[in-house]
């Protein structure tokens, strides 16, 4: 092995792959050099930990533990072994408590967005207020706007296809839903002020045969999801 | 009570300087006691607006270096005694002044002036963030172009984030007979892009670039923008004004001048 110490990142933490064939004293100064190396990207953040290469003791596990306390501000939440299987249902577990969070909740937010400005949200979200072109709103759930959406929508951000975003105004510059990507036609900024809609029409953005679909929202439409 | 006004547009070249000249004097006709400051360090031409180039001694970086009193770099205005400017330096940048030294010194004039304009830069920058730093309310200049009205949303929600409220708008350069073809943006469709109150509509008018080349603001004149300059300042003061029809031709609006009066 090239180095003793590799810090591999999965999405939940971090998995340290250790060298089986120096000796412990060796190992944690190489682990406290690794930590220390990354300490700016890790700071302060919270994340779980897993060993990988070498079976250690419990007491040489805590010890190990506490180096990294000590001397970096990465808040260590759990040490999780390394499994597949195990790591395939917390996946499961974590992706499913935020899909739930995002069909059943959702937070307001009272105001235009304006150029620059980026909007995340967990669950899913009502906008009372205009999202204007250069502007973005992202959330793991639905998208509802009430007002013109001129800007970008991402809903769904966790994969979820089956989200949707509605506005008063849709006219987007693009919206994504889970991975798939729709945008305006190409059409100058002008035109698309000039032949801007006077009256409101309600429409809705979904996933359709892999396409974003844009309809005016109707009694069948709703019933439909 | 005094009130400290930054002129902020994010694009340049759409008119902040010549709002800023043109406001501060017709706020000084109206017998108020104004300052304009020129933030834009470097690239200083207020001064050259105003007609006061030759009397530059010290500028505003001197101020905030303590190389001169406050007093000793406002210069007075060429026909209002009661109009001053505090002019930018042109040898230095954008990074010789921090926003806490430029709300110090925008305390300092309050006790003195009834207006404080500040002329911001343009951008998002340094030099923007210096303008900002003491103001209480904001004219935000566009012209009726996407590019410009783009970077105005931009600096609007950069002011709320500021926490500055009183934000209100100045279409310039309007040009009736484009909005009329509809190949320009009418005043309604500007408002409800960003959704501000307007506080004036300027037309796109000869008369300006003449006035800006002999340094001579021509607010409360004849010509349809100096009437339109005007109308802004009676609305910063608080006074309702309905807004000019600029398709009218000069000459009408001698008559009109009557109209407004307060209310």
């Amino acid at each position: 092995m090239s180095q003793p110490v590799i810090l591999k990142s999965n999405r939940y933490g971090i998995n340290l792959i250790l060298d089986n064939n120096i000796s412990f004293a060796e190992l944690k100064k190489a682990v406290l050099d690794k930590f220390k190396e990354s300490e700016k990207f890790f700071k302060n953040a919270s994340i779980a930990i897993s060993f990988e290469g070498r079976i250690l003791s419990g007491e040489e596990e805590l010890e190990l533990l506490d180096l990294i306390a000590e001397n970096t501000s990465i808040h260590v939440v759990c040490v999780v072994d390394h499994d597949e299987l195990r790591e395939q249902l917390y996946k499961e577990k974590i992706d499913s408590y935020y899909n739930n969070v995002a069909d059943n909740t959702g937070e307001f937010y009272k105001g235009t967005l304006r150029s620059g400005q980026v909007l995340k949200c967990d669950s899913s979200i009502v906008i009372i207020g205009d999202v204007n072109p250069g502007a973005k709103i992202i959330a793991r759930g639905n998208i509802v706007i009430i007002g013109a959406l001129k800007g970008n929508a991402y809903a769904g951000a966790a994969g979820d296809e089956s989200c949707f975003v509605t506005a008063l105004t849709m006219e987007p510059v693009q919206i994504k839903i889970g991975n798939v990507i729709g945008r305006s036609a190409d059409k100058g900024p002008w035109e698309a002020i000039r032949n801007r809609k006077r009256t409101m029409e309600p429409q809705m953005a979904m996933v359709s045969d892999g396409n974003i679909l844009i309809e005016p929202i109707t009694r069948e439409l709703l019933n439909s999801i | 009570m005094s009130e400290v006004i930054v002129i902020t547009s994010g694009k340049g070249g759409v008119g902040k300087t010549t709002t800023t000249a043109n406001v501060g004097t017709g706020l000084a006709q109206l017998n108020k006691k104004v300052v304009l400051i020129d933030t834009d360090i470097g690239l200083r031409n207020l001064d050259v607006v105003m007609g006061l180039e030759n009397r530059i001694v010290y500028n505003l970086v001197d101020v905030v270096e303590g190389n001169c009193r406050i007093k000793q770099a406002l210069i007075k205005d060429k026909k209002y005694p009661n109009l001053f400017l505090l002019p930018s330096a042109q040898t230095r940048d954008k990074t010789s002044v921090n926003p806490e030294q430029m709300k110090k010194l925008v305390d300092e004039l309050r006790e003195e002036f009834d207006y404080i304009l500040l002329d911001c830069p343009a951008g998002i920058e340094q030099g923007f963030q210096n303008a900002i730093a003491g103001a209480d309310r904001a004219l935000i200049v566009t012209t009726p172009e996407v590019s410009a009205i783009r970077d105005a949303d931009r600096i609007i929600g950069l002011l709320e984030a500021h926490e500055l409220k009183d934000i209100k708008l100045i279409v310039n350069r309007l040009r009736m007979d484009m909005v009329k073809r509809g190949d320009m943006m009418s005043i309604e469709d500007v408002k409800e892009i960003l959704a501000i109150d307007l506080i004036g509509a300027v037309p796109d008018d000869e008369q300006i670039v003449i006035s800006t080349n002999q340094g001579e603001p021509l607010v409360g004149s004849n010509s349809l923008a100096g009437q339109a300059y005007t109308n802004i300042c009676h609305r910063i003061l608080g006074e309702e004004v309905p807004l000019l029809d600029l398709e009218e031709k000069n000459g009408v609006w001698t008559k009109f001048v009557g109209l407004f009066k307060k209310n």
